[in-house]
Formats: C-alpha cells, sequence, structure tokens
C-alpha cells in the first residue's frame, strides 16, 4: 500500500507578521518555520497506519517551498514517513491554492498512491483548498475536517467535525483523500535517534517547472494588518459622576445590565 | 566559517523547546514550592524516551549520537523552562560520557543504555567531598582492597539526583601515600549496595526539585570488577569529564539568562508608568541591549567550546571560558530582569524570583568561577613561558 501525507511548512504564528515589498504577502526576514499544526496530525495518522500495516507499506512525505521547508520534511521523515518529495519553489507565497493543488497532482499521477492524508488547512493561508482540490483533481473519495481515523480492507472510517460538536461518520474507498483536523490524534515528538537517522532516507527534489501546468485563479492583491482601532474611552471626574457613566457606557454597549 | 545549525541540531532545539513549553513549563513553578517529586520524574522519564539523556552518546549504547552541539542547545532550551529539570538532565548525558569514555564494554553494556532509556531516572557523579570542593584530589574517602573486593568508607557531599540514581560513578583514594591527584580511582556502584547510604537532603536556595544529598560508605563493599579505567587513574578522568560537563551548565545558565531576559522584556513593554511604557525608558533599553549582548557571546562561546568537543579538537580552557562567561552573564541578566519588573520580579507571582534563585548555583558548580579562571588563565600562561 503507497501512503502520502502532503505537508506545509509555515511561520510561527506567535511571530510579528510585516507586508512584504510588493504588500502581497508577509515578509519571511527573521520569521521562524515550523510544520504547520493540521499537517502534524496528518503525517502523525499516517504514520500509525504505516506501522499497523507493516511491512509491504510505503509512506512518503510531500512537501513545495524553498531549501527552509526541508526541516520540516526531515521531521516528517523523524517521525516515521520512509521517504520524501521535496518539490523546489522559491515562489511558492505566490501561487494559489489551484496551482499547488495541481503541482501535486501531477506528482502523483501514476503513482498509485491509496490513500493521501493533508493538513485541513494551513495556518497561515488557511484556504483550506489544496487537500479537496487534489482529490478532485485525481478523481479520489475524500472527506475532511476528520477527528478520527480507521482503515480496513480498501476502506477508510473517517470520523469528522460538523458544527456545533456534531460529529459524523464517513466510509471512502480507496483511493482516497482525508484533511486532518485538532483533536484527531496528539503527533508524537520526533526522537533524537529518530532525527539522526532521518539523515538517511531519500529525499528526492524535483525543480517545481517540471510540475507546473496550471495557471493562476486566484491573485492576492494585498496583505495587511487590520486598521488601528480607537483607543479605549478615558472617564474623568469625581467617583459618583463616574460610576454613573460606566453604568450608562454598559447598558448601551453590553449586555451586562440588561 | 559557518555559525549556522545543522537541520537535525535545529530539530533537536525544537524539540526541546516544544517539549519544555508543553510539559516542563507548566510544573516548573510547582516543583520549585512543592515536595511531590513525581511530575519530575515523569518528565525525565518522557526524556530519557526520546533521547535526551545521552545526546552524545553512540546509538549501541542506547544513545542518540545527536554531538556536543545539540547537547548544549537541548540543555538551553531545557533550561528556559526548568532548572531542576535540565540539571538533573546534563548530569545524567555526563554520567553516560565518563562511562563511555573509561568504562570496559561490560561496564558500558551494563549501565548507559540504563540511563539513556530511563530505566534509571539518573546516573550520579560522586566526587566532591565535604573536605573537597574546588580542590577534588583532596579527597579522603577510601577504596581499600579486600580480595576480589573494594571496602569504601568515608563520604560525598552536594550529590546531584542521589536519591534516584541506579548508578554512581565514585572516586576514592586507592594510593594514600601517591602524590596528590596520582592515587584516586574511579568506581560504579550501584544505587542499594548496601553500605552505601543516602544522607541528608540539602535545603538550597533554587533547583529545588533536584536532589542534591550527602552520599556515605560505610564499609561499602563493592567487586573489584567495578573500578572504572586503570588503578590510581581516576583523577585524570575525573578532569577531564567535568570539562564537558561545563559545557552543559553554561547552557542551563543561557537558557535561565534567555528566559528571564525574554520575560523582563516583554513586561517593560507592557507596564506603563509616568504615562508611558517603560520600554521607552533609557535606562531599560541599556539592560536589554546589555543582557542580551552578553547572552548572544556566551552562546557563541557555549558553541565554540561544544564544537571542539564535538570534533575532537582540545577545548579545556574554551568549556571553561564558556561556563565562566554564560553563568556570570546569566546572573546579571536575572539581575538586571528583577530589576525591570521591580516590586513585582521579586515575589512569586513572576518566574523572575526563580530564576535568579536558580541561576545562582551556575557559578558554583561544575567548578567555581574562580576555578575556571584558574584553568583558564593556566592554558594561556603555559603558552607564554
Amino acid at each position: 500500500m503507497k501512503l502520502l501525507v502532503c505537508i506545509k511548512q509555515v511561520p510561527d504564528l506567535e511571530s510579528r507578521f510585516k507586508p512584504d515589498a510588493a504588500g502581497v504577502w508577509y515578509n519571511e526576514t527573521d520569521l521562524a518555520f515550523r510544520m504547520n499544526e493540521y499537517d502534524e496530525y496528518a503525517v502523525e495518522q499516517a504514520v500509525q497506519l504505516r506501522e499497523k500495516l507493516g511491512e509491504g507499506t510505503e509512506l512518503t512525505v510531500l512537501s513545495i517551498g524553498p531549501d527552509r521547508v526541508v526541516e520540516a520534511i526531515k521531521k516528517a521523515l523523524a517521525m516515521g514517513c520512509d521517504n520524501a518529495v521535496h518539490i523546489q519553489d522559491t515562489a511558492v507565497s505566490a501561487k494559489d491554492p489551484w496551482q499547488i493543488a495541481s503541482i501535486i497532482s501531477t506528482y502523483v499521477q501514476g503513482k498509485n498512491f491509496d490513500l493521501i492524508f493533508t493538513g485541513m488547512q494551513s495556518q497561515d493561508r488557511g484556504s483550506a483548498q489544496v487537500g479537496v482540490t487534489v482529490a478532485e483533481q485525481l478523481g479520489f473519495a475524500c472527506t475532511t475536517t476528520i477527528v478520527g481515523f480507521d482503515y480496513a480492507d480498501g476502506t477508510v472510517t473517517a470520523k469528522r467535525e460538523l458544527e456545533g460538536g456534531i460529529k459524523g461518520v464517513v466510509k471512502l474507498k480507496t483511493p482516497a483523500l482525508v484533511t486532518c483536523q485538532l483533536g484527531l490524534n496528539v503527533p508524537r515528538y520526533p526522537t533524537l535517534p529518530n532525527i539522526m537517522k532521518a539523515k538517511r532516507k531519500e529525499i528526492t527534489a524535483i525543480p517545481v517547472a517540471d510540475l507546473l501546468t496550471a495557471d493562476l485563479l486566484a491573485t492576492t492583491t494585498s496583505f495587511h494588518p487590520p486598521a488601528k482601532k480607537g483607543g479605549g474611552i478615558v472617564l474623568e471626574g469625581d467617583v459618583g459622576e463616574l460610576v454613573d457613566k460606566v453604568i450608562a457606557i454598559l447598558k448601551d454597549k453590553t449586555a451586562v445590565l440588561r | 566559517m559557518f555559525l549556522d545549525l545543522t537541520e537535525e541540531q535545529k530539530l533537536i532545539q525544537d524539540t526541546a523547546r516544544d517539549f519544555a513549553k508543553a510539559e516542563l513549563e507548566p510544573v516548573a513553578a510547582e516543583l520549585d514550592q512543592g515536595d511531590d517529586r513525581a511530575p519530575l520524574m515523569a518528565n525525565l522519564k518522557k526524556l530519557a524516551e526520546l533521547g535526551f539523556m545521552g545526546l552524545n552518546v553512540k546509538g549501541e549504547y542506547g544513545g542518540s549520537e545527536a554531538g556536543v552541539i545539540a547537547f548544549s542547545l537541548a540543555i538551553t532550551e531545557i533550561a528556559r523552562a526548568c532548572a531542576s529539570t535540565a540539571v538533573t538532565v546534563s548530569v545524567n548525558n555526563m554520567v553516560c560520557e565518563v562511562i563511555q569514555a573509561v568504562g570496559n564494554e561490560e561496564q558500558k553494556m551494563a549501565y548507559i543504555p540504563k540511563i539513556c532509556s530511563g530505566e534509571y531516572a539518573a546516573g550520579g557523579f560522586g566526587l566532591t567531598e565535604p573536605g573537597a570542593g574546588s580542590d577534588p584530589s583532596g579527597m579522603s574517602t577510601q577504596a581499600v582492597r579486600d580480595g576480589d573486593f573494594y571496602v569504601l568508607n568515608g563520604s560525598k557531599i552536594f550529590i546531584t539526583s542521589a536519591p534516584y540514581a541506579g548508578v554512581f560513578v565514585v572516586w576514592a583514594v586507592t594510593d594514600k601515600d601517591a602524590p596528590k591527584g596520582k592515587g584516586i580511582s574511579c568506581f560504579l556502584i550501584e544505587g542499594g549496595t548496601p553500605g552505601l547510604i543516602i544522607g541528608k537532603e540539602e535545603k538550597k536556595m533554587g533547583q529545588h526539585a533536584s536532589a542534591t544529598n550527602e552520599l556515605i560508605f560505610d564499609n561499602c563493599r563493592v567487586p573489584a570488577s567495578a573500578m572504572m579505567g586503570k588503578l590510581n587513574d581516576g583523577f585524570r578522568i575525573a578532569v577531564a569529564e567535568l570539562t564537558g560537563g561545563r559545557i552543559g551548565i553554561g547552557s542551563l545558565a543561557l537558557g535561565l539568562g534567555l528566559a528571564a531576559m525574554d520575560h523582563a522584556t516583554k513586561y517593560s513593554t507592557e507596564r506603563t508608568q509616568f504615562g508611558q511604557k517603560i520600554s521607552n525608558f533609557q535606562a531599560l533599553q541599556w539592560m536589554v541591549a546589555d543582557g542580551y549582548t552578553e547572552l548572544e557571546a556566551a552562546r557563541l562561546l557555549l558553541m565554540s567550546a561544544a564544537w571542539r568537543k564535538e570534533n575532537g579538537k582540545s577545548f579545556a580552557k574554551e568549556a571553561s571560558m564558556a561556563k565562566l562567561f554564560a553563568t556570570e552573564s546569566a546572573n546579571r541578566a536575572c539581575y538586571s530582569a528583577m530589576q525591570m519588573l521591580g516590586g513585582y520580579g521579586y515575589t512569586q507571582d513572576y518566574p523572575i524570583e526563580r530564576f535568579t534563585r536558580d541561576v545562582r548555583i551556575t557559578a558554583i558548580y561544575e567548578g567555581t568561577s574562580e576555578i575556571q579562571r584558574l584553568i583558564i588563565s593556566r592554558e594561556i600562561l603555559r603558552n607564554f613561558s
């Protein structure tokens, strides 16, 4: 059985983001990068399945981006993926979800993957489109935002999170693609010996030009912080007067005194 | 010249940071104040399973083969969250390394895997005595040969992790007539050996969760095969291994200094006095600048010493320089951090108070600052005479 997990490297969300020179994406200088949180759930689930199925199963991790994404790839290898594909692209942030999905689909075509895991969405772009688009392009069965997973005899049983805490269970025949949500599992820390051993696992590098055939369908035209809201209201006067003002504001602007 | 970390080193640093933030930081204050060591024990076990107890140890003994730079990075990240955990990890690594360096195959296989896997919560390093601190060659614990055994009598003091150490590396005088330092041998003694008594636990200023005890040898009989390395060659081993341990303690101090400065700097951007953020005042800006500059210099000294050790170069002088500068810089950083928080910094509502207590010992254990200066100057003067 052939498994694929697609991961993205994203900035640490505690970073301070500044627009880049063109004002269409964030400036990468000084940002610390790590594996997208939802992709960690995807890797963990894929590795668990790989461990359950044992010999004869191959788990590949794929990532698109500049050289820095190799660190995220190596983490996935240290967590238990067998080998990796690094699609080299120094301009990945300029591509839309359609193009990213097309690159992945072009790579996957003809390679007989049975099951693909992706994160539900990336923490930076957050489109939640790549996984489902890949499935559509490949004609794979697909379900999203899974919080439970099981596989047996060519059938995936996935528990999905719906609005309002309601859960649903979906069964899919392989080939299939699932997108993974918080709550699916607790990703393991890669052990240090496995981090060191991951050095010996194969990472195939492919220039993005070899796989890019689709045109851009959507362009990000602006990246900016929200306009600053006005500061708080500073009340002045003696205490009795202040209390009346505060009560009036609470009645007017909030529900606490109604 | 290449100053960047490898991807493996970055991943180890990230793993240590993620683990420290998720598992160590939430219990650090509670471990500092309480008597329950269970959370420490649980975390030591997890750290062992992840491979943090034998960073610079070969895979065949259960180590991670990650190297000395990775060791330094890991200790710094762990210490940012919990210095007590960090010192335990640092000493465990040192014990594994000394056994790897001088033990025979049987000794290596008997003990290193147990420390690396967490089967032993810790290993002990039994060198210091009540009358032999900075001058360990003046020790008085004796090991007397009796047939196929050695019988130890005497006591050690300030032994990290003693109540839960599975094995101790212990130094004792085997030839009391030999010139100073020439009649000491090294032994591997398992916890629970009859005659090995764990004495009173010290009440310390900081690093509370890490136990520090007296060790008493009362006619403690060990087989002659417990000797590690050659007869009367033990002191040289101790000196060599303490050198590596200094990188660990310098890295630990760096973690504390960075944690204190990060906390205080963030606070200074939130706290308002005289109608403005206190980070607007030059007095605090200079504390921020000096604190981080010194810690960055300390980091580079540590990386240099670690790199030299990892690459088989001499590193005694560099390790002492790194230990001296990192621990004293970290003490200054904690002092500044408390100034920046003012009265709040002195309370236990903020972690600076704990960092300040935890950091003080780093300029004392594994060789005081004064001993480091002695080593550094001796190494330098040697080239001028």
